[in-house]
């Protein structure tokens, strides 16, 4: 069998560590404080921290750059505890709701003890339930003290009619946001996948309460969580998660060969294709040439990848420390973005939305600014 | 670790005013605040001089092979660069917080310090408290709003207790002691002028009156705090400190149900820390006497402290140095 290569951009090299931990017990001083910083940023720096430890190579680690990953795994696995109670909790709150429930993303990898599972630093809880019966869990939730944020009448609007959940939701004596789903993908999107599809398929996960997708379609909404996203910008994360679910299912005979014709029955043809390009050329997941090619064939065509691997691989690479991201990248966003509304909605919605927006001053909002309580 | 000590190094204050803003434009400047070193850059004469003013006793190091923390202090490339003039705090390629008027650098830069220490440090037990030591053992003030904690903090570092830390009760659970986060104290309105009578050699750098909490004065932290920031001190005893206006001075000792709250829910990453957060309280309430200190009279107030301490040392087997 051979595996497709390519050249791994030696910006990157620092994420290897993140499978061959012994890498890292080779790095300079210079070179910890770079992936400190980096990972932190990343939100990678707790995940390599439980690798070091799970490998028994914390000692080996400069004590400057141990601290932080002490520190980091700290957050993480309180963070993670909180997200574990919230989900017992959501569990009981459902009670005996007669339809299916979903763990989604980070709580299906936690709910299935992947190896991807660790260092995480969940701050919201994803579930989907059937679309005929969201509002029943929504009432459900209500009931049990969950609040969503609250909205004008232009958001809520969207929310019930143009996106794939229910406005987020707050509990006040629960630390995790809320999101609940009835779709991957927005229903007015260009690419529509059928819910229906991924409900068929549903499999167990550790909790009896809980079920979660299907290893493949799993695959399929990292990808298109990523590649259908707003924001590209230092999500790197999000492709070291695509790699170490390949890498897992992957043991299975067959299963990356069967991932172009699932990809094809939910319309996730091109999220597919474009996570098998940087997969495979970032980050060497080891996937077969043959399937590469049959995985790109479904993919988007010769001119639309012209332009958009590009734009991509520009948005994607992470920026040094110490550096302003170039006019370049920002440019990229840019042109994601407007990709990614366009994708995301009709222009006869997609024009009052946006007007909406600017309007309400919150076109160029940036959540992770927090404004300072004092002097 | 920053190489070289103190020793034989010039510091900040000694240093031209050219070198500090050269060595801000270009690789930055290291800052050893004890538990963190703070590196950092910046394109303002104005936060040089401020700087300057307020690290004065730290050692000038325009080049190191390790920080904990990373911070531009600059202008935003932007129209705020001229209008209405901003100033912005990145860290690792990133603005985790808004900008502050152009004016208010050190304000700006000691915020973001704070908040990114407080968030970041999770090693360690981050007690929201000043702490100051005198024989080996950690005098702990944990802050509630009002209380007056900088203004007793400031005093008692400029009475012969050393200072640690204005603001993070920075507990090692590895080694069971206090670590110094050696920043400017930030004293806010009538404070300013109370420390300023108290104690007249005081460092302060300038003062900025238009902030949140309105005027907001930093006090350098004097040389021998500087000189032995790296030496950390064993629990020695809590005091809650209370300022109220005209009032006579009590002096009442706690119980531990009263304590551990005011330790563990003031904290900044107890929670965070689970059970070494919940073992480490635990340890501190059981080891420390702790009293209340209402008080109007700083004097006074430090005197009470006095008469009391020989207690909390034969309590903890210290002995006087």
């Amino acid at each position: 069998m051979s595996y497709s290569g390519g050249r791994h951009p030696a910006r990157l090299a620092w994420l290897q560590a993140l499978r061959q931990p012994l890498l890292a017990a080779q790095w300079s001083l210079g070179e910890w404080e770079r992936v400190v910083r980096l990972a932190r940023r990343l939100r990678l720096l707790a995940r390599l921290a439980e690798v070091l430890m799970d490998a028994g190579l914390m000692e080996r680690v400069p004590p400057q750059a141990r601290r932080h990953l002490i520190a980091e795994q700290r957050l993480s696995r309180w963070r993670t505890s909180a997200m574990l109670w919230t989900l017992e909790r959501v569990a009981t709150m459902l009670g005996d709701a007669p339809y299916p429930r979903v763990l989604l993303k980070g709580g299906a990898y936690i709910g299935q003890d992947l190896p991807i599972a660790a260092g995480r630093l969940p701050s919201d809880l994803d579930i989907l339930v059937p679309q005929l019966h969201v509002s029943d869990a929504q009432a459900r939730l209500t009931q049990a003290g969950w609040n969503a944020v609250e909205l004008d009448e232009h958001d809520r609007r969207y929310y019930y009619e143009w996106s794939h959940e229910v406005p987020p939701m707050t509990h006040p004596l629960l630390a995790m946001e809320l999101d609940l789903h009835h779709n991957i993908l927005p229903p007015v999107a260009r690419t529509h996948v059928d819910a229906n599809a991924l409900i068929q398929r549903l499999r167990p996960s550790n909790w009896p309460a809980w079920q979660v997708l299907d290893p493949a379609d799993q695959v399929l909404h990292c990808a298109a969580h990523l590649f259908h996203d707003s924001e590209l910008r230092d999500r790197i994360r999000d492709l070291v998660d695509l790699d170490g679910l390949l890498r897992h299912f992957g043991a299975t005979p067959g299963f990356i060969a069967r991932l172009p014709e699932r990809a094809q029955e939910l319309s996730l043809e091109e999220p597919l294709a474009l996570a098998c390009h940087f997969c495979v050329r970032w980050l060497g997941t080891p996937i077969p040439a043959d399937v590469v090619e049959s995985i790109e064939s479904i993919g988007p065509g010769r001119i639309r990848r012209a332009w958009l691997l590009p734009l991509l691989s520009t948005a994607l690479m992470p920026t040094e420390p110490d550096d302003s991201p170039p006019l370049r990248q920002d440019l990229a966003a840019m042109l994601l973005l407007a990709r990614y509304h366009r994708q995301r909605m009709p222009l006869r919605l997609l024009v009052p939305h946006l007007w909406h927006k600017v309007r309400a001053g919150r076109l160029a909002g940036n959540d992770e600014v927090v404004k300072p309580a004092g002097g | 670790m920053i190489v070289g000590k103190a020793q034989g190094r010039q510091t900040l204050a000694e240093v031209k005013f050219s070198e500090v803003t050269q060595a801000l434009a270009s690789a930055g400047v290291w800052i050893d605040v004890g538990a963190a070193v703070v590196r950092t850059t910046g394109d303002s004469e104005s936060f040089a001089a401020q700087l300057q003013a307020v690290y004065a006793e730290f050692p000038f190091v325009g080049q190191a092979q390790w920080a904990d923390l990373h911070v531009q202090i600059r202008k935003p490339h932007n129209v705020r660069r001229w209008f209405r003039p901003q100033v912005m705090f990145r860290c690792d390629g990133r603005q985790p917080f808004e900008p502050f008027p152009a004016d208010s650098p050190l304000p700006l830069f000691e915020w973001g310090c704070n908040a990114l220490i407080g968030r970041r440090l999770n090693d360690l037990l981050l007690l929201h408290a000043g702490v100051v030591e005198r024989d080996g053992l950690a005098l702990l003030l944990p802050a509630l709003p009002g209380s007056g904690k900088s203004t007793l903090t400031a005093a008692l570092s400029h009475r012969g207790w050393r200072l640690l830390s204005d603001e993070f009760g920075a507990f090692d659970p590895v080694s069971g002691t206090f670590r110094a986060v050696l920043k400017p104290i930030a004293l806010k309105n009538q404070s300013i002028g109370v420390i300023r009578r108290f104690a007249p050699q005081a460092a302060f750098g300038p003062e900025f009156p238009k902030t949140r909490r309105g005027t907001v004065a930093h006090l350098a932290a004097p040389r021998d705090a500087v000189a032995r920031r790296h030496e950390s001190a064993r629990p020695g005893a809590v005091v809650l400190p209370k300022w109220m206006a005209g009032s006579p001075t009590r002096f009442e000792p706690l119980t531990e149900n009263v304590i551990f709250p005011a330790l563990a829910f003031n904290a900044f990453n107890y929670g965070l820390l689970g059970a070494v957060g919940f073992q480490s309280v635990v340890r501190l309430v059981r080891q420390c006497p702790a009293w209340q200190l209402v008080y109007s009279d700083l004097d006074d107030a430090l005197a009470t402290i006095e008469a009391v301490w020989p207690h909390v040392m034969e309590r903890q087997g210290a002995t006087s140095k």
